[in-house]
């Protein structure tokens, strides 16, 4: 990343090469269709060629997943229109995260939010990658508001010791 | 339930990302003088993260997004190093200095070596050059100085801005030898049509046949800077013509150029 910084193509290439799937699984998750999560990818990675001193540091992976969700969010949002309230953009900088897992494994994590109830599964799910309110995804599901937060705390707890179980930290 | 254990909960929304503008704030400000809530942040916030790997494509396609097309890669790298040089001209000193004059493919070799050179050959040299140009944005000083240092530490640019190199002009730009090393540096090639390159040719001394060597292909501005991977000593003329993509063992076209070295 520091050679990033330094504008060489070459460190940036690596970066692309590793993060890319991250970015555009996301992107796609999001948005559904390949076309524009290219896009989204594209957009994000020139935004970090750009601009890399937007990332100050702490988890990269972590970092461009936010930024790759947020401007995934970006373009539902401009094409639905919609009144659904939706959720604030994560802040790009989070000085109050630390870097915890030094590895993180995609299939790991399938296998563990698999594992999770659907009850606390689906609301996670919502909120991450439908980038809707707690409200929202309480009025969707026809369940109470307090009862969408508790799940959606149990399930986090979960499987971050899910994870703590398996990956080095 | 209390008060706080609702601000833990809220907690939780937040840094999955689903609480709304001003809930989220209230959160944020309440994070900064809250040591158990900050804590319970911390411990939750690499779970989100998790749930945004658990979308990684992979060609497995359990995901369900498969990989990116690898056209993404090019095209995004063609747009980044694309973009290099103009970084460099924005640098506030270069304005107050009147530019050197040197041919546009020496410049732009300054700039971007990575997007020009195709041999394997020249990639130690872009390593060197990119920690030149950071060490010289660093330092803060003007271009002149950016140039020279870049040029110092490059042989190709020292190669092709020599005053003892020999320069063949050909259409469109020249053939540089310095010593035992050749070069083709173009400063306006049209862009070939798809599923052309350009192709550069060699006439071994004594031999009666072309011999094939590198493809390449010039940026948007028709530069090019090619090293020729053969000793300078040994080659009697350089060609270029346009061949199909992969090269040909053959000119299968009229060249663009034939130079004889004297
Ligand atoms: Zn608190």
């Amino acid at each position: 990343m520091s050679r990033v910084r330094t504008r060489d193509a070459a460190a940036f290439e690596s970066l692309y090469d590793a993060y890319h799937r991250l970015v555009y699984g996301i992107a796609f998750r999001i948005v559904g269709e390949a076309a524009v999560a290219e896009d989204v990818t594209q957009t994000v990675f020139l935004k970090l060629w750009s601009a890399p001193e937007r990332f100050d540091g702490g988890n990269f992976g972590g970092w461009i997943a936010r930024v790759a969700r947020n401007q995934a969010l970006d373009i539902v949002r401009r094409k639905s229109h919609s009144e659904t309230e939706l959720s604030e953009a994560m802040p790009d900088s989070d000085l109050l995260e630390e870097r915890v897992f030094s590895e993180i494994d995609a299939a790991q994590v399938r296998r563990a939010i698999a594992q999770l109830p659907a009850e606390q599964r689906e609301p996670i799910e919502l909120g991450f990658f439908g980038g809707i309110t707690h409200a929202e995804i309480a009025r969707r599901t026809g369940t109470p508001l307090g009862t969408i937060k508790t799940r959606i705390r149990t399930g986090l707890g979960k499987l971050r010791s899910a994870l703590e179980g398996t990956v080095a930290v | 339930m209390n008060g706080h254990d609702a601000m833990l909960e809220d907690v939780a929304v937040y840094a999955l990302g689903a609480l709304p503008r001003e809930q989220a704030r209230a959160v944020r400000e309440h994070l900064a003088s809250c040591a158990e809530c900050a804590a319970e942040y911390r411990r939750l916030k690499p779970a989100v993260d998790a749930v945004a790997y658990s979308a990684e494509a992979c060609p497995d396609a359990a995901s369900g997004a498969v990989v990116p097309n690898p056209r993404l890669k090019t095209r995004i790298m063609d747009e980044v190093r694309r973009s290099v040089p103009t970084r460099l001209s924005n640098v506030g000193e270069m304005r107050a200095v009147r530019p050197i004059v040197w041919p546009a493919y020496a410049v732009a070799a300054a700039c971007l070596a990575v997007a020009l050179i195709t041999t394997a050959f020249n990639i130690s040299l872009n390593e060197e050059l990119h920690q030149t140009e950071a060490q010289v944005a660093q330092l803060g000083t003007h271009a002149k100085m950016l140039t020279r240092q870049v040029a110092a530490q490059n042989t190709e640019l020292v190669d092709l801005t020599s005053s003892d190199s020999q320069h063949y002009a050909v259409e469109d730009g020249e053939v540089v030898r310095h010593g035992n090393r050749l070069y083709i540096a173009m400063d306006s090639m049209g862009t070939p049509p798809r599923g052309k390159v350009y192709q550069a040719w060699i006439m071994r001394k004594g031999a009666a046949k072309m011999t094939p060597s590198v493809t390449f292909m010039p940026d948007r501005k028709g530069i090019a800077v090619i090293h020729v991977p053969t000793q300078a000593s040994q080659v009697a003329e350089v060609a270029v013509s346009m061949e199909p993509e992969g090269g040909s063992k053959q000119p299968t076209s009229k060249p663009t150029f034939i130079v004889k070295l004297t």
